[in-house]
């Protein structure tokens, strides 16, 4: 077994460590950083928009420098919650509770080294525990059905929409769209067209890249001027890696030391889960730390632990997300349905298969981020004067460039100026979605799904003869369908019961 | 407008399920499923949620206009969930003032650029959406926005079309 890993890594290394591999790695991990700084702009938005920029290069080395992207959003997105309170990407709003009020106590210095300390913690173990995990559960997952599958993404799926609080419903009818959308073009089964209209452009469906651009890119970048970003003055700051008060104290080491350990743990779950990922994670990675804290009330003040437990727990589980995504087939974010969507666009298919039909590419890619962390760690230190750099950049003159970016690169995957309208529309669609409480990253979601989902559902529907008699029957599936029975009762449960104690108290009272 | 952005998903899952049940086969002659039938499934669970959430943000428009009291910023659901997590209030993640305007304005630029790029080229379009951006938002900095607009169109079109090898619109003057 630790033979075969040791193996499989050595094959993985000599593609990511070639010179191609390499570069293309330290881009994607500089991209990422940048990506994470611009807040409003998370990595899905990052992904999405730099996918044409990987054209011309080999499916691997492109995945790897989208991957890149991916965690190096996660190291980049807490400079900004630090230095200036506001967080680059949702991942690192935890990060911004601790990490702001000890720039404020002139601890900046020492709060970003320990972000990156604690992020190339988390990374590194979620990576270690993909390498470990992810071929066992390809192999458990080579067993599973079309029951299977289809339970999987409707559990991911609802459990993306329950992280949006008061607004499941809307995240609900969000995956629907991304389904209804889906359906565009021609039917896998029966060759008939659907929703096509007598466009020949149709015929091949609504080609997800341009949505998720327009969904994320141009949806975000429109948000985040409707919030007024782009009237902002650029926050200016100086930091000096020289100054000797920039490195932490030892105190910060020893004190943070099993926090690094447990905001990994519990950021790896919560990535491997789908739907919940790393803004999830790095919530509960705060709240367990500050709950088993000897000293609570010393979080919120400028807690060195308070922000080492969120860092270590986003990037663990933004490496976690990757099991899924690698041995399944299914992404649990709005990142990873991008990344799945590139997969996809290079004809690679993710799933119980990949590993073994691919492996150099799965086991590159795996080996990418062992590489990755250690880039982004040397970057995220030595190049930070570099970075905050980058915040003297006024907004106003990155939304122009952005905006660019999303069309020239919509038009140049298929020369299409139909799918170029397409990005436009779904702007203004994502734009609307996140003003109104829905959720792009569900669409997305179910978009890149879709075709899977109606394939699993109608193969279960054949096979038990309209009965659906397979939800139950398997004993996984059967764990599954009681998984997704409890994500869509215990809320609403607890909801009723919490209303019915509140009236009860209104009454007695 | 949160209203209307319902109806208007109303009205698309109608349109969306009566299309399809027009046009498209739900059980072939041997009984199985069809091209139609997972479009009926999500077109039937898009209005009924469609319906559902109409009402709900009709009942809440009517309760604020019967109060009087409107809310200073819808937060994003994001922000929302993140703050009932971190028991704070969602404004202070995402709130202040809003720029519907400018919004509009943006997609009025960003549509007239897609409009023009097939017949003036990827070039000269970028460059005339780049200018009527800056000199909109940015007019202290004339001279810089000038240089940028030329530098940064100049730049992208050089990646995608010489390094990508990517194929872009050309215009009348070749590029």
């Amino acid at each position: 077994m630790l033979a075969d890993i040791v193996s499989n890594l050595s094959l993985g290394l000599s593609i990511a460590a070639s010179p191609e591999g390499f570069m293309f790695l330290v881009i994607g991990a500089f991209l990422g950083m940048i990506v994470g700084l611009f807040p409003g702009f998370g990595p899905a938005a990052g992904i999405a928009v730099l996918i044409p920029m990987t054209f011309g290069l080999q499916p691997t080395i492109a995945i790897i420098m989208l991957a890149g992207i991916y965690y190096g959003s996660m190291y980049g997105g807490t400079i900004t919650s630090i230095l200036i309170n506001t967080p680059g990407e949702s991942a690192t709003v935890a990060s911004t509770i601790d990490g702001y009020p000890l720039a404020q106590k002139g601890r900046a210095g020492p709060a970003l080294v320990m972000q990156a300390i604690a992020s190339f913690f988390g990374g590194t173990v979620g990576v270690i525990l993909i390498t470990a995990l992810a071929p066992s559960l390809a192999n458990f997952a080579a067993s599973f059905g079309p029951s299977e599958y289809f339970l999987i993404i409707a559990v991911g799926l609802l459990m993306l929409t329950t992280m949006m609080g008061d607004n499941k419903f809307k995240g609900f009818i969000s995956a629907l769209i991304g389904f209804a959308v889906g359906t565009v073009g021609v039917d896998v089964m029966s060759g008939q067209q659907r929703y096509t209209f007598g466009s020949p452009e149709l015929i091949g469906g609504v080609y997800f890249v341009a949505v998720a651009i327009g969904l994320f890119g141009i949806g975000e970048l429109l948000h985040c001027i409707f919030n007024g970003q782009h009237r902002e003055a650029p926050k200016r700051l100086r930091i000096s890696f020289r100054d000797k008060a920039f490195w932490p104290s030892r105190k910060d080491y020893s004190e943070s030391r099993w926090t690094f350990w447990r905001g990994s743990t519990i950021g790896f779950i919560a990535g491997v889960l789908p739907g919940s990922g790393a803004t999830l994670g790095s919530i509960i990675g705060y709240s367990v730390e500050k709950k088993i804290a000897k000293d609570p009330e010393k979080f919120g003040k400028g807690e060195m632990r308070g922000l080492v437990a969120p860092e270590a727990a986003n990037n663990a589980a933004s490496a976690g997300a990757m099991v899924p995504l690698l041995s399944l087939g299914i992404p649990g974010s709005g990142a990873t349905a991008v990344l799945l969507g590139a997969f996809l666009m290079w004809g690679l298919q993710p799933g119980p298969l990949l590993i073994v039909n691919d492996p150099g590419f799965v086991w590159g890619l795996i080996a990418s981020m062992y590489l990755g962390n250690m880039i982004l760690i040397a970057m995220s230190i030595f190049a930070i004067p570099l970075f905050v750099k980058f915040l003297d950049i006024p907004y106003v003159n990155v939304v122009p460039v952005i905006v660019l970016l999303c069309v020239i690169g919509a038009f140049a995957i298929n020369a299409s100026i139909i799918e170029t309208w397409i990005l436009v529309g779904s702007g203004l669609v994502g734009f609307a979605m996140k003003k109104y409480g829905y959720s792009p990253a569900a669409t997305v979601l179910a978009l890149v799904l879709g075709s899977m989902a109606e394939e699993t559902f109608l193969q279960t529907y054949i096979i038990s003869r309209g009965t659906m008699s397979l939800f139950w029957e398997r004993p996984v599936s059967l764990v599954l369908s009681i998984i997704l029975c409890a994500v869509i009762l215990v809320p609403f449960s607890v909801g009723l019961l919490a209303r019915t104690r509140r009236i009860r108290k209104t009454t007695e009272s | 407008m949160k209203k209307w952005f319902a109806a208007a998903l109303l009205l698309l899952a109608i349109g969306y399920t009566v299309y399809g049940l027009n046009t498209l086969t739900l059980v072939t002659s041997s009984g199985r499923p069809a091209a139609g039938f997972f479009p009926l499934v999500i077109g039937i669970l898009l209005i009924i949620s469609s319906a559902i959430n109409f009402w709900g943000d009709f009942h809440e428009w009517r309760a604020e206009r019967l109060s009087g009291q409107r809310p200073v910023h819808q937060a994003d659901p994001e922000a929302e969930a993140k703050a009932d997590a971190l028991g704070v209030d969602a404004h202070a993640i995402d709130g202040g003032p809003e720029f519907g305007a400018d919004v509009a304005i943006v997609f009025c630029y960003l549509c007239v650029f897609v409009a023009i790029m097939p017949t003036l080229g990827a070039f000269l379009a970028m460059i005339l959406f780049m200018l009527a951006f800056l000199t909109t938002f940015n007019r202290k900095h004339m001279l810089s926005n000038v240089v940028y607009s030329i530098a940064l169109p100049g730049f992208l079109y050089g990646l995608f079309k010489i390094l990508l090898n990517a194929s872009l619109p050309t215009g009348p003057l070749g590029f």
